[in-house]
């Protein structure tokens, strides 16, 4: 094992560009980083111009704005990413797009996603930490967890209030015809889960239920009258096709696909088993044309989906299942939401679930990955205490990146306390490692409470 | 302990929270989420006024006999809280406005 202790900031990773150009920033930076450079921007300018009204094919018959695609793939811009949430969002992803879309082929399954991978994980291990911290572990098997959900809420001023706010919005009737006002009710969930801390949203969205009446209101909590069901359900890929001419649905799409799709080794848990990740990017799909919710009220079986199916996809109908089937029988999504309700991912559990994802997952036809994954979330982490990280081998096609632990102050105290805690398991029959190394998710707060 | 209560007679009016069912609030809901109640409690003979020593006198004097007056400030929400939704037994949600204090005064 490499151990690279990160207090004086990351190690530059070999084979780093000493410009820097290959350190991903987001794209408003980079778009700023452009901008000051007349080539750089001149080649934008061009690029915008060649995609605007043009499909790809088009747009590459055209010798300059090849050329321009050939020098902005040097740029800052290439590698740059957006944050969930962060100030001008929107226009992050509107830069992303604009290259992005001049360099797939158009009409992928999957989409790489625009947003930074989730590695800061020491925020969500507090969250969960003061969750289950607050939940008896012998309550009975009568108690309603999404009934104590509500309360947490309720109880809170922010989530009360923005909860309060989704609902009259949702619950709200414009007229004997109209329902409610739909756009109006997404933006006020999208408030909702962008603001309100995941330790209460997840609880909603993710309670786990022992009778109907719990899952009822668990399919219950996004008013889905109003933000869910319509009068007619569209075909799957006609939705999706609705959805990727927004830029921010087209984004948390990506985004889900990339966090919550089953790695093709494993058929059981999600990309680097972060199922945090993968809960997230599900949660950010809510408040746009493709919200996912609970199917029905069961309590045995949990099924997901979009308001779509795949009637008339006529000769697409395989591809329109199987994009249905990343929400209805997807089995990362499935085990991140029992997980949560059951609170396992806070116990130590063999396949260590809190393993934060730094690397994209195997997709089809997706962009060069960048060639450092260490730095990836520097420039946002603005932390105190330095995270601890694991990035974990993915196979030969990434054989050079040793697993590597940014650690808290002292690697040792870890290592020390929990001796049983590193595992070491042999996987794969093709011989390639995967190493886990467990790390009991409570620790880091013992010892910073021991610090601080 | 007679000493305790009387201590306790004489706090101030400020905001007191509880939480309860919404069933509780005696509104009509049939809701089994809790909610939480805020309210004001607590004395306000620091805010008397000439007003009140003289309205009292008025009265005792039988200056007013009919008229129903308060001779005393009273402890009341100066400001509501937001609005609280709940999902109530019935899987409908509602609304209600005004139901919990924000702020208190004596008035």
């Amino acid at each position: 094992d490499e151990i690279l202790c990160s207090l004086a900031g990351p190690p530059s990773p070999p084979g780093q560009d000493p410009h820097g150009w290959r350190v991903p920033v987001d794209c408003v930076r980079a778009n700023e980083l452009c901008a000051a450079e007349p080539s750089c921007s001149s080649r934008y300018r061009t690029l915008r111009q060649c995609l605007a009204g043009r499909d790809r094919n088009t747009m590459l018959a055209n010798k300059e704005c090849q050329a321009a695609l050939e020098v902005l793939q040097e740029s800052p811009l290439y590698d740059c990413r957006c944050k969930r949430g962060m100030k001008k969002e929107l226009q992050c992803l509107q830069i992303y797009w604009s290259i992005h879309l001049g360099l797939t082929e158009g009409g992928e399954f999957y989409e790489a996603s625009p947003y930074e991978p989730v590695t800061s994980r020491l925020s969500d291990i507090f969250r969960l930490a003061s969750i289950f911290s607050g939940m008896d572990p012998t309550t009975n098997s009568k108690s309603n967890h999404c009934l104590d959900a509500a309360k947490a809420c309720n109880l809170n001023d922010n989530c009360k209030r923005l909860r309060s706010g989704y609902i009259s919005t949702c619950n709200k009737e414009i007229s004997a015809t109209e329902h409610c006002s739909r756009r109006k009710c997404h933006k006020a969930l999208r408030q909702f889960f962008d603001r309100v801390p995941s330790e209460y949203t997840y609880r909603l969205l993710f309670c786990s239920c022992k009778d109907q009446a719990c899952a009822e209101r668990r399919r219950q909590t996004i008013v889905p009258s109003c933000s869910y069901e319509d009068k007619e359900k569209p075909n799957c890929l006609d939705l999706r096709n609705t959805c990727r001419t927004d830029h921010l649905c087209r984004s948390r799409l990506a985004d889900f696909h990339t966090n919550c799709q089953a790695p093709s080794q494993s058929m059981t848990s999600c990309p680097g088993d972060n199922y945090q990740a993968c809960l997230g990017s599900y949660t950010g799909l809510i408040g746009f044309d493709m919200t996912p919710n609970y199917v029905d009220a069961s309590t045995t079986s949990i099924t997901i989906s979009p308001w779509c199916s795949c009637r008339g996809s006529g000769n697409m109908e395989e591809e329109c299942e199987k994009f249905l089937r990343d929400f209805t029988e997807n089995p990362c999504l499935r085990n991140a939401i029992q997980a949560f309700g059951n609170g396992t991912d806070v116990n130590i559990s063999p396949k260590n679930p809190l393993h934060p994802v730094t690397l994209l997952p195997k997709m089809e036809k997706s962009p060069a990955l960048p060639d450092d994954i260490n730095d990836s979330n520097t420039m946002y982490d603005m932390s105190i205490i330095t995270t601890c990280t694991s990035v974990q081998e993915h196979g030969p096609k990434l054989n050079k990146s040793k697993e590597q632990s940014l650690c808290y102050s002292e690697t040792q105290l870890t290592t020390d306390i929990m001796p049983d805690q590193k595992t070491f398991t042999d996987q794969k029959a093709d011989g390639s490692r995967h190493r886990v190394r467990g790390m009991l998710p409570l620790a880091p707060i013992l010892l910073l409470m021991l610090e601080l | 302990s007679r000493r305790k209560r009387a201590r306790a007679r004489h706090k101030p009016c400020a905001l007191k929270e509880l939480e309860v069912s919404v069933s509780e609030l005696g509104l009509g809901y049939e809701s089994d989420e809790t909610v939480l109640f805020r309210y004001c409690s607590g004395t306000c003979e620091a805010a008397v006024r000439s007003y009140d020593l003289s309205l009292k006198s008025m009265r005792s004097k039988r200056r007013i006999k009919k008229e129903k007056v308060r001779a005393r400030p009273c402890c009341r929400p100066l400001a509501y809280d937001d609005d609280v939704s709940f999902l109530d037994t019935y899987n409908r949600y509602y609304t209600v406005n005004e139901l919990s204090a924000k702020e208190c005064g004596c008035v």
